[in-house]
């Protein structure tokens, strides 16, 4: 099935957060007020109650001076999510168009998807023990509806729509950018992780909007799950086998020379 | 069938191990065994029904919490209040020698009931130096890397992450000491009398003789004679 997703082009973002506030009002979540840390930025990060932000991001350039950059920053919905891996309970899933959606019923708020997150972007919501993240609006997406956030978006900095005419229309943007004063604007997320099933326009480069350059899965998270959870456990019933075996040749051993284990050895 | 040898009590005994290790050891095993079995619900795909014999998987973990706080507690007054059994216990660990490579090289056939002569022992033989040095190790790692997931916002991502594989190899090494430690302590024909060691704090005398001659002489045998 076609990818549906979201591109995001922060040239057009006037750092509004009609986006913010439209996803409160779509998922029906609580304001989360945290102090003010001298800048514009509503929250630090992304929180139980809060799917996405714009981060507001200083850059002091040699040339340019101060720039200010904005970014919308939420759940990436990779198309090879490692949080779905590491989840115990299942309670993770994909749809066939590309949203990483979480059922709250079975969620244990472990944590295992937050530190398994390239992004570290699932976050604690403490009244309900559980991990949330940004849900693609796939509810609205199915019955034919765009997201909460992009519907919302006064500026057009957000769009929705099929990501193969999402990424020729990026391609577009880029080139454009590029001639006007942007020469190192880009395209995230077409292939970072493999693909994410969110589309960034850059005026610059990641590292510059508070974005890994080449997210990567941390290796302990591999070690541990392609090596630890699969193999390792084996150990316990072999020993346990063992022990099934040695209770029997052991009293069969003894029977044959009864003397030896009179009354515990010897 | 004998499951573990009769305990004698008219027999002269000697002191195994006092309260305190009693209290501690079993103390750690019903812990051990509730955070074992409420864990392994997460650890093992496809076992939710582990998960409901505590009430589903928020009940298991509160159970694997509330046995991790009593573990910790435990282990906090086996070092404090057994600080110098624990000392003792450590100096013996420390006494690995040609002896207790002889008994782990002979071990696997004594295991499977060979009768095999094995070279006096220390208060601890080879195999138990083994599993005192290991199982511990692995229940403080487990200790460790248990907090820092319980608690991950005060500790930098970089050690949880850490700390999730930590644990499960922690976990894994640890049951395989504690149930090869389990059987070889109970139904093992060989060593059934070291169950009554633990249990009641005593082992008859002959037996400490035969298994732990060198621990014996040292600790009873003055004794000895005036029996």
């Amino acid at each position: 099935m076609l990818k549906m997703t979201n591109l995001y082009d922060v040239s057009k973002c006037t750092a509004c957060r009609g986006c913010q506030v439209a996803c409160k009002d779509w998922n029906q979540l609580p304001a989360v007020i945290e102090p003010f840390t001298g800048n514009y930025q509503t929250h630090e990060t992304t929180n139980g109650d809060t799917y996405t932000i714009v981060k507001f991001i200083e850059q002091i350039d040699d040339v340019k001076g101060i720039q200010w950059n904005f970014l919308k920053f939420q759940c990436m919905h990779c198309f090879d999510p490692e949080c779905m891996k590491v989840c115990p309970t299942d309670c993770i899933k994909q749809t066939e168009w590309g949203a990483v959606i979480k059922d709250y019923d079975k969620c244990i708020g472990c944590h295992y998807c937050t530190y398994a997150c390239p992004f570290e972007i699932p976050q604690y919501r403490k009244r309900q023990d559980i991990t949330t993240k940004c849900t693609l609006c796939y509810e609205r997406v199915e019955e034919g509806l765009t997201p909460a956030c992009a519907r919302t978006c006064p500026t057009g900095a957000l769009q929705f729509g099929e990501r193969e005419e999402l990424l020729i229309q990026a391609r577009e943007r880029v080139k454009f950018l590029k001639a006007n004063g942007f020469p190192n604007a880009t395209i995230y997320g077409e292939k970072e992780l493999g693909g994410l099933n969110k589309l960034y326009v850059l005026t610059d480069t990641p590292d510059k909007f508070d974005l890994p350059v080449d997210p990567k899965v941390s290796g302990n998270i591999g070690f541990w799950q392609n090596w630890v959870q699969p193999y390792f456990g084996w150990l316990i019933p072999v020993t346990l086998g063992a022990s099934a075996l040695s209770f029997v040749t052991s009293r069969l051993l003894a029977n044959k020379a009864p003397a030896h284990t009179e009354g515990g050895h010897e | 069938m004998q499951w573990i040898p009769e305990y004698k009590a008219d027999v002269p005994r000697v002191e195994r191990f006092n309260f305190l290790a009693r209290f501690s050891h079993w103390g750690h095993t019903v812990t051990f065994l509730l955070c074992l079995f409420t864990g392994l619900a997460l650890f093992l795909s496809d076992a939710g029904w582990l998960a409901a014999i505590f009430g589903g998987y928020a009940g298991a973990g509160l159970v694997h919490r509330i046995a991790a706080v009593g573990l910790t507690i435990i282990l906090a007054i086996g070092m404090v209040a057994g600080f110098k059994g624990i000392i003792a216990w450590f100096q013996d660990i420390l006494r690995f020698g040609v002896n207790d490579i002889m008994f782990i090289v002979k071990f696997p056939l004594e295991f499977f009931g060979f009768p095999v002569k094995v070279p006096p022992q220390t208060r601890f033989n080879g195999g138990e130096k083994g599993n005192s040095m290991v199982t511990p190790t692995m229940v403080i790692l487990l200790v460790l890397s248990g907090y820092i997931m319980w608690f991950p916002a005060i500790f930098p991502g970089g050690l949880v992450r850490v700390a999730y594989w930590t644990h499960d190899i922690a976990m894994v090494l640890g049951t395989v000491m504690v149930s090869m430690h389990a059987y070889l302590g109970s139904f093992h024909p060989g060593s059934g009398e070291s169950f009554w060691g633990m249990w009641k704090g005593t082992v008859r005398a002959d037996w400490a003789k035969h298994h732990h001659a060198i621990w014996y002489e040292e600790t009873y045998g003055d004794k000895k004679d005036a029996e």
